[in-house]
């Protein structure tokens, strides 16, 4: 592999990893804390799956530099990380935490159906892999909102609000990283501009029969994956901490 | 068949270790010793879901992250599992929680001490669930049906608790300087409480005898415990640990490790409420189901609002 | 505050075996039961087909229950409307995790009718608790659910007792000492 093409190729598995790590952090800061048993053990399969999910695209990032996922994960700076702002915010309540979770669901499955038929094969699998578990994930978050955007008028006022939140945060979703078409030139990921209609042809439709109303696109250009709110710090402060009391150990 | 009859039946069919199931006569002081049993017990799998939950955010590595997610999550289906059994004899998901939230029920007293380190997952996995397995292994035998399914289904599953928490505190122990001196201030600290985990000696123990006799219970709580200080006591000592029992020592005559008095005076100051984590338990669990109130009632309203529809 | 009904959840282990009733979930209908019935029994890899019915549909008697009473028994009847109802039974005493398990399918137009074709068609063994419940009652996963819903347990070996080599390892410790 060309060199350039392998150095974004590395990037673009940083920011895969780095999106489900994060949201799986927030995801899991909900276990004990959900609003009936049976959604506790539902959401911590969730958050456990995501968990899981970001070691699949750091090991296959391993495999082209040799870097170690912990490492990675432990002892990297919040401005080196390369996750969607939208992951890293608050899980604010249950709506929020919902709402998110089906975009990025939603998100994930457009990508990862095109995904399956990457050039490079290590991709193609892992996509394939992950995939089975992403539609399992659609299927929960989407039930979900459905009942929410349909239940009371306060669940409907509570998701639209986090709809409403979050949508602007959304433009960054499939915006490219820096010479990804490199990567698009070589097959061996889906080209990001068609992928953010595909998405909105799912996504607009189910959330108007939700009983939701798609918030107008707000046209801001999106954020650089290198720029994040003031929520990450304290986060990965929060996920360090152990591994950085004591970095020569092994846990 | 008079009462004095129907009873004679059961207690002869418990002695043909049959189990009884829901729809069967039982005693009434069998039932009610089973919904309290078992709904305690329920909460507190329910309750340990956040001295443990509290840290996987922080866990060290990846593997150890998703070890945590995993076991945490299996604790909520333990619960659940056990608040099925408490169902199947009449009581209610929303009485046995409002019983818990209103301070009413207990739960088991070791969620009441404070996850202060790392080190403490690995204790509570080895220590605090090893001493639940034993006790569970014997109410899988236990006579009434969904109770002992729910534990043969538990037990099969606490196998790996147990096992990620003995390789976390055999590593750490032989492990760098700070690792170990995390591991012994958790043992240290975990140690007195596991030991009461087991009840009150036998002695002390007031539904010990109609337990026994109706086979909820088939073994004593100093039985039980003997047997895990048995197990556990030369492990954490080749390890290089310290246990924190001045008078504990191998017996040669009878193969026993004998350990010192317990403190039950701290036992029935933390079951009265007044341990170090007692309120902070509640708060959040209160607020846990506080906040869930709306979400529970959108879903109804949903499902309501669906039938509704199809008429 | 309502914690929502209850489903029983019958959980088939195996290719040919039957659904066996594995426990129960709370869900606010049956689509979310599903779901639910999923994530509390499925955590470890031992699933083909969930199949989820409302607790109040089922119509349900112990052996001693049938014993002592039979006020709940209906004349049997042919002419009204017939449904088909699910029959499922207690069969063993010894196996410790096993509850009712399918057995088959009666036709009949009540819940206490269906029992009485059940006691008649399937009165082989002795079986300690039955069940009936209508096949209308009953949600199910679907074959296409296995890959997504059932499949990727398999993957969370860390899950599984025998991936912690401690007893070998302590083993190693103690002949050291």
């Amino acid at each position: 592999m060309n060199p350039d093409l392998q150095h974004v190729l590395t990037e673009k598995l940083l920011a895969l990893g780095d999106d489900e790590l994060v949201l799986g952090h927030r995801d899991s800061e909900w276990a004990g804390h959900a609003p009936i048993l049976e959604e506790d053990i539902a959401f911590g399969n969730v958050a456990l799956d995501e968990m899981g999910h970001a070691m699949l695209w750091y090991n296959l990032r391993r495999d082209l530099t040799g870097d170690d996922p912990d490492r990675l994960v432990y002892f990297r700076d919040p401005a080196a990380y390369r996750n969607l702002q939208m992951v890293e915010l608050p899980k604010g309540d249950w709506a929020f935490t919902i709402a998110r979770q089906y975009l990025f669901d939603a998100a994930e499955g457009v990508f990862l159906a095109q995904l399956a038929h990457s050039q490079y094969w290590p991709l193609a699998e892992v996509a394939a892999k992950i995939g089975r578990e992403e539609l399992y994930h659609y299927r929960h978050s989407s039930n979900w909102v459905k009942r929410l955007g349909l239940g009371t008028a306060e669940s409907h006022r509570r998701m639209q609000a986090a709809l409403d939140e979050l949508w602007p945060y959304t433009a960054q979703v499939f915006a490219p990283l820096p010479h990804e078409r490199l990567l698009v030139e070589a097959g061996f990921v889906p080209d990001p501009n068609t992928l953010r209609s595909t998405w909105l042809t799912t996504v607009a439709p189910f959330l108007r029969e939700s009983g939701l109303d798609v918030p107008a696109h707000g046209g801001d250009p999106a954020a650089g994956r290198d720029q994040h709110t003031e929520y990450l710090t304290p986060l990965l402060t929060d996920l360090q901490e152990v591994a950085r009391y004591d970095p020569t150990a092994e846990w | 068949m008079s009462e004095e009859e129907k009873l004679q039946e059961f207690e002869a069919r418990i002695a043909r270790g049959e189990k009884i199931e829901p729809g069967d006569w039982m005693p009434a002081e069998y039932r009610r010793q089973l919904i309290r049993m078992i709904s305690q017990h329920a909460h507190s799998e329910v309750v340990g879901m956040l001295p443990e939950g509290a840290w996987i955010t922080r866990a060290p590595n990846l593997r150890r992250k998703l070890i945590l997610l995993a076991k945490v999550q299996d604790e909520g289906g333990h619960g659940q599992y056990l608040y099925h059994a408490a169902e199947s004899l009449g009581a209610t998901r929303e009485e046995m929680i409002d019983a818990l939230l209103s301070g009413r029920a207990k739960y088991s007293n070791i969620f009441n001490y404070p996850s202060l380190t790392w080190a403490d997952i690995g204790t509570i996995g080895w220590l605090v669930d090893g001493a639940a397995i034993v006790n569970q292994i014997m109410l899988a035998q236990s006579s009434y049906g969904p109770y002992s399914r729910a534990m043969v289904r538990i037990c099969a599953e606490e196998g790996f608790h147990k096992k990620q928490g003995q390789e976390m505190v055999m590593r750490y122990a032989k492990g760098t300087p700070k690792q170990q001196a995390m591991i012994q201030d958790a043992v240290n600290r975990w140690w007195w409480p596991t030991l009461m985990m087991f009840g009150l000696p036998d002695k002390d123990s007031p539904h010990h005898e109609i337990l026994r006799r109706w086979g909820v219970k088939v073994r004593s709580n100093d039985d039980l415990r003997q047997e895990f200080v048995n197990e556990l006591a030369p492990q954490l000592l080749a390890l290089g640990l310290t246990i924190p029992d001045p008078d504990l020592h191998h017996d040669e005559t009878t193969g026993n490790w004998v350990y010192g008095q317990i403190d039950w005076d701290e036992f029935w100051r933390v079951i009265s409420g007044n341990g170090p984590m007692n309120k902070e338990r509640m708060a959040a669990r209160r607020q846990a189901h506080e906040d869930g109130a709306w979400v529970r009632e959108a879903l109804e309203a949903y499902a309501q609002k669906q039938v509704a529809g199809s008429r | 505050m309502s914690q929502w009904p209850r489903y029983e959840v019958f959980q088939q282990d195996k290719e040919g075996r039957p659904h066996q009733n594995a426990g129960s979930v709370h869900a606010p209908d049956a689509e979310m039961a599903l779901q639910n019935a999923r994530d509390v029994f499925v955590r470890r890899p031992n699933c083909l087909s969930l199949w989820v019915v409302p607790a109040a549909a089922i119509f349900a008697k112990t052996a001693q229950e049938l014993a002592e009473d039979d006020t709940w028994q209906e004349e049997l009847d042919s002419n009204t409307d017939q449904e088909t109802y699910y029959v499922f039974q207690k069969q063993s005493q010894r196996r410790a995790m096993t509850y009712v398990t399918h057995v088959g399918e009666v036709e009949a137009s009540s819940p206490a009718q269906a029992l009485q074709r059940a006691l008649q068609k399937y009165k082989g063994g002795t079986p300690y608790v039955w069940w009936v419940c209508p096949a209308r009652a009953i949600f199910r996963s679907e074959t296409a659910d296995v890959e997504s819903m059932f499949a990727p347990a398999h993957d969370k070996t860390f899950r599984m007792p025998n991936e912690y080599r401690v007893v070998a390892q302590m083993y190693e410790i103690r002949q050291g000492e």
